[in-house]
């Protein structure tokens, strides 16, 4: 029952650093090395800065240009890490560098969907163009979905069915992805037939 | 698809300059003009003698007063007779044949800010880029670089806008942009019009500092297909051979046999006319096709695009 031929699904590749960009930013939503998550970090020849989410009280999201807490051991040197409190931190800390952005930045995201596409967005409202933006997913497949009849998002969707947290009803979750709202389209389930479900499966681990 | 034309009657003609002359038109038969948009060139069919030529000019008046249309025209000194003929044997009074206005150097709609780099005659787009701007309340900035005794010329033309936004750089020198492309916010598209190599080197210098291609944009006005060697165009479904002359398009020509060819920007930009090469050798001038489709001669859009050999068998 889940629509999966849907050309809206986006398709990622491994993070590498593009040559052209003069300045490089990159986004994690949970501490990774940065050379597990980008090719070509310790050879770019533009600024690079790499900021992750920590998921903890003990970081304060300032700079610090040594290697830190997200293991890292190889040779490179980022310009600039920093550690952030939570995903509202560090997305706070993006809208305010965008504002001062200019032409010339390259942005790479790497986490689970929402997070990933909630910066894409956020990027294209400061400007950037898709083509500035370079994505991968990490992490839990969990889906944000949007119920197309009450409008509500229901997060941590693991799923093929959910229950809208908004309007109660079941939810197919497709595979219909908006990047505009960072969330799979969720129809519901019984519309023929009230009461009539399919087998609930796991499928977004 | 033969390309229509309208008849525009000449209500203005005055020197700008010993080389710049400014004409404005209205249709013949009244009415307005033709809606078009910043950016858009009109393609006059001038007949000096027993030949036509097809010349492209920028649109500079502001698309949203319909009124009239107003260009600029360089008198070129190798002209092949178009510029030459519109500045000597085309008075106040005259009509001339037009194509309808054709847009291939629009304004990028989600641009937050526009920065324009022109060069002498190459302003002529951006004046309607900045008549529309302004009413849009569009943040903007304009490098014009030209001759020392044409500064004059384009400071009037430019009197009407904020100061602040203009900088004309007169004199042989084109350089310091570097700080200028460096410092664009997020958003910034680039446009430039102007001389071939003032265009590659603003454009390479705009990569070099990290603009990828979606934010670049350039003039380049159809009519690319018109000039070189002649060829034979065999049109094999149609089953029809017609000669290709030097000074006319593939796609014309296809045309004035009587065949019915897709087409659409006339430019080489939009794809529409993209058609299966069976035999022969295409020489490529589109903006369309790509490096592997180029590779491959298998394709070719007739708008612009010739042939390097002697016969070119399409799928037409």
């Amino acid at each position: 029952m889940l629509i999966s031929d849907i050309k809206s699904r986006p398709v990622y590749e491994r993070l590498s650093v593009d040559a052209s960009g003069r300045r490089h930013l990159v986004l994690s939503d949970a501490p990774r090395p940065l050379a597990d998550v980008i090719d070509g970090a310790e050879a770019a020849q533009a600024p690079l800065a790499y900021w992750y989410v920590a998921s903890t009280s003990a970081v304060d999201g300032k700079p610090s240009a040594a290697p830190d807490a997200a293991g890292e051991a190889s040779n490179y040197a980022p310009h600039e890490t920093r550690a952030f409190r939570a995903i509202p931190h560090v997305m706070d800390r993006l809208s305010h560098r965008l504002a001062r952005e200019s032409v010339g930045l390259r942005l790479y995201v790497i986490g689970e969907e929402g997070f990933v596409w909630d910066v894409v967005r956020l990027a294209r409202e400061a400007g950037m163009e898709e083509s500035e933006c370079r994505t991968a997913h990490a992490g839990s497949l969990r889906r944000k979905v949007f119920c197309v009849h009450c409008k509500t998002i229901t997060h941590n969707v693991t799923t093929s069915l959910a229950t809208c947290e908004g309007c109660g009803a079941s939810l197919v979750v497709r595979d219909h992805f908006s990047r505009g709202l960072s969330a799979f389209m969720g129809v519901q389930a019984d519309a023929e037939v009230p009461g009539e479900l399919p087998p609930v499966e796991e499928m977004f681990p | 698809m033969s390309q229509p034309t309208v008849a525009l009657r000449v209500t203005a003609a005055v020197p700008l300059s010993p080389l710049l002359k400014g004409f404005t038109f209205e249709p013949a038969d009244g009415g307005r003009v033709a809606p078009s948009g910043p950016g858009a060139h009109l393609r006059l069919f001038l007949k000096p003698g027993d030949r036509v030529h097809k010349n492209a000019y920028s649109l500079i008046s502001n698309p949203e007063d319909r009124s009239h249309a107003s260009i600029i025209v360089r008198r070129t000194a190798d002209s092949k007779g178009g510029s030459a003929f519109l500045h000597e044997g085309v008075r106040e009074g005259d009509v001339i044949e037009a194509g309808l206005p054709a847009n291939l150097f629009p304004v990028a709609r989600t641009a937050r800010r526009h920065l324009m780099v022109s060069g002498g005659i190459g302003v002529t787009p951006f004046l309607a880029y900045i008549a529309a701007f302004e009413a849009a309340g569009t943040p903007w900035e304009l490098h014009h670089f030209c001759r020392a005794d044409e500064a004059g010329v384009f400071e009037a033309l430019l009197a009407p806008y904020p100061a602040s936004r203009i900088h004309i750089h007169a004199g042989p020198v084109f350089g310091g942009l570097d700080e200028v492309l460096a410092r664009q916010p997020l958003g910034t598209h680039f446009y430039t019009c102007g001389p071939a190599v003032m265009m590659d080197a603003a454009l390479e210098l705009a990569r070099a500092l990290g603009w990828p291609r979606a934010r670049l944009h350039s003039e380049s006005f159809g009519g690319a297909g018109e000039g070189g060697m002649p060829f034979i165009a065999v049109l094999r479904r149609s089953n029809l051979e017609i000669a290709v002359g030097a000074e006319t398009t593939l796609l014309d020509a296809i045309e004035a046999a009587g065949v019915d060819a897709p087409c659409l920007c006339r430019g080489g930009a939009c794809g529409q006319c993209l058609t299966e090469v069976a035999e022969g050798e295409p020489e490529h001038r589109d903006h369309f096709l790509d490096a592997e489709e180029r590779a491959s001669g298998r394709v070719i859009m007739t708008c612009v695009s010739r042939a390097r050999t002697a016969r070119l068998v399409l799928e037409l």
